[in-house]
């Protein structure tokens, strides 16, 4: 009796603390007490999380491999050919080479936008039923990061850092019930917000959209950017959000609703980029992949794409010649953009005379690079020569 | 002593491991690693050492890096789960880790729910509940199994002692 009367005390007792703690946290973060403590546990198990990352990531990479072949017959061929490869091929190696792509992938994007970004890789992630979605990324405020900034990969926009140590970050995903962005739906300027729909979205449509002006009419498939907040914070201008891919009649409502699918894969997000800085000029629709309507007048700033943070200028700049090359060297005329990569086959194979004279630009760099980057997605490709000829529109111009 | 070391650990990897590896997983669903640690510590060790463990157990969830949400939330959830593991283990074993594994997702929705957080309605029940039930079930007597063999059998018999105490009252 004794026993059990202590052990009810003391369970009412935590209970209580608990509590206790809700309340206070609820009400006010960040409070003095629970600010610091918070800080110097995040940044405890941060470290921990960024060792024990490092050692299992290629469990993930494995599982992964192994349950998206369930998703789709192109994917189960797609795991036979790599099946194949993968006898001959260490695991870890397959992995930094995906990592690589993805890494190009958002420079490309975050290039073409002209955003200052820091790339970061996910280490940790929480997706508990009840709670937030978010993911820790291995980049802190001794990078540059600060809360309130936008987070973005090759594909599209992921979240925002919601609170950064020295060396990890939070980043809650855009899918979180509690987060919401401002939208702008292409080629227009009508406006309206994007919230998280964190587990209620079913079959990959994890956002919806809620256009303001319920009177225009929304159809499957329209392709959203973000609007952009005051100064890019907590969201910089014109990263593609998603596809609209089913529309609410919602009669007699204030707004209209469309659930859509992120451009970003939120299931499995590794390599990241928070954006430091964003461009001088809104990037309008540009960073929008080609689709069946292409973007009608994209008008990126090119010059902001060189002025990258000096650890990332390299990589942009050998991406984009490369990725240009295998589908527009043959139809891209404008002088501008064929000479520098008409130079560098020149440097690096010399003794290759015979088609430097004989064959124009056309030939020459669609060999050499495209052999160097054949196992690089497709998508790429296609956004790089998007934004190489757009360049050189405005170049032309 | 030792032993609280031995929980300690136990806890701590349960919950880098849950972030870093499981969750990391691109399934849609996974396991609660942590809530199967602490139910299974909280059948071995009874109710009072099993609310304790329950309740650290879950403010260090609360403030393992990715977190958003209020402090405290998974501390009370885990710390009655804990209480509960404990507290029935003794007389029907299975039907206690079994019931706590699926009530407890629920039990943390509707927290999250009472709190306000944005997202949580009749629906999200629907869609998570199931799946999330189900994936702990499943997992459960894998870490039962492997908490039994870090930790050893009851340890004593005080608990067992205990319960008839209990009874009497």
């Amino acid at each position: 009796m004794k026993d059990s009367r202590r052990s009810r005390l003391f369970l009412g007792l935590l209970l209580a603390v608990a509590l206790v703690l809700i309340t206070v946290d609820h009400r006010s973060e960040n409070t003095p007490v629970f600010g610091p403590l918070r800080t110097i546990v995040t940044s405890a198990f941060g470290a921990v999380e960024r060792g024990v990352s490092t050692v299992t990531e290629p469990i993930g990479g494995f599982v992964g491999a192994l349950a998206g072949a369930q998703g789709s017959r192109e994917q189960i061929t797609n795991l036979k050919a790599q099946n194949s490869k993968l006898e001959g091929e260490l695991s870890s190696q397959r992995i930094d080479k995906r990592r690589s792509a993805e890494l190009q992938a958002m420079l490309g994007l975050s290039g073409l936008g002209g955003y200052k970004v820091v790339p970061a890789q996910v280490v940790a992630r929480r997706a508990s039923p009840g709670f937030e979605d978010a993911v820790e990324i291995d980049a802190g405020t001794a990078d540059g990061i600060k809360p309130d900034m936008t987070v973005l990969n090759g594909q599209g926009l992921v979240g925002r850092v919601v609170r950064a140590t020295a060396s990890t970050a939070t980043v809650v995903l855009l899918c979180d019930p509690a987060s919401s962005t401002g939208a702008r739906i292409e080629n227009s300027g009508e406006l309206g917000v994007v919230s998280g729909l964190g587990a209620n979205g079913n079959s990959g449509r994890r956002i919806m959209f809620r256009l303001l002006d319920s009177t225009l009419p929304i159809a499957a498939g329209t392709r959203l950017v973000s609007f952009g907040s005051q100064q890019g914070v907590p969201y910089v201008a014109g990263v593609p959000i998603g596809v609209i891919e089913k529309v609410e009649a919602t009669p007699g409502e204030l707004t209209r609703t469309a659930y859509a699918r992120p451009f970003a894969d939120l299931s499995s997000i590794d390599v990241v980029g928070v954006v430091v800085e964003g461009p001088k000029r809104d990037p309008r629709d540009a960073l929008l992949p080609p689709a069946p309507k292409p973007a009608a007048k994209p008008k990126p700033k090119p010059k902001p794409a060189t002025s990258i943070l000096p650890g990332q200028q390299a990589p942009p700049q050998i991406a984009r010649p490369g990725t240009a090359n295998p589908e527009t060297g043959p139809g891209n005329t404008v002088p501008q953009n064929t000479r520098p990569e008409n130079t560098a086959p020149e440097n690096t194979a010399p003794e290759n005379v015979s088609p430097e004279d004989t064959a124009p630009e056309n030939v020459a760099p669609g060999n050499g690079p495209t052999t160097d980057r054949d196992d690089r997605g497709p998508a790429e490709p296609v956004r790089g020569r998007d934004g190489e000829t757009s360049i050189s529109d405005d170049e032309a111009a | 002593m030792p032993r609280i070391l031995l929980t300690t650990l136990l806890v701590l990897t349960a919950l880098v491991l849950q972030v870093t590896v499981v969750n990391r997983l691109p399934v849609s669903v996974v396991p609660d690693f942590v809530l199967l640690v602490v139910i299974a510590l909280g059948a071995i060790r009874g109710p009072v050492a099993g609310a304790t463990i329950g309740f650290f157990s879950g403010l260090a969830a609360d403030l393992l890096p990715p977190a958003d949400h209020a402090l405290g939330q998974h501390a009370l959830v885990l710390c009655l789960v804990g209480f509960t593991a404990g507290r029935w283990a003794e007389r029907w074993p299975l039907l206690t880790v079994a019931a706590c594994a699926v009530v407890a997702p629920a039990f943390a929705l509707a927290v999250s729910g009472l709190l306000g957080d944005p997202g949580i309605d009749l629906r999200t029940f629907e869609a998570v509940w199931p799946m999330a039930a189900l994936v702990n079930l499943l997992a459960a007597p894998v870490v039962v199994w492997a908490v039994l063999k870090v930790y050893g059998p009851r340890p004593e018999k005080a608990t067992a002692a205990a319960v008839p105490g209990w009874r009497r009252a």
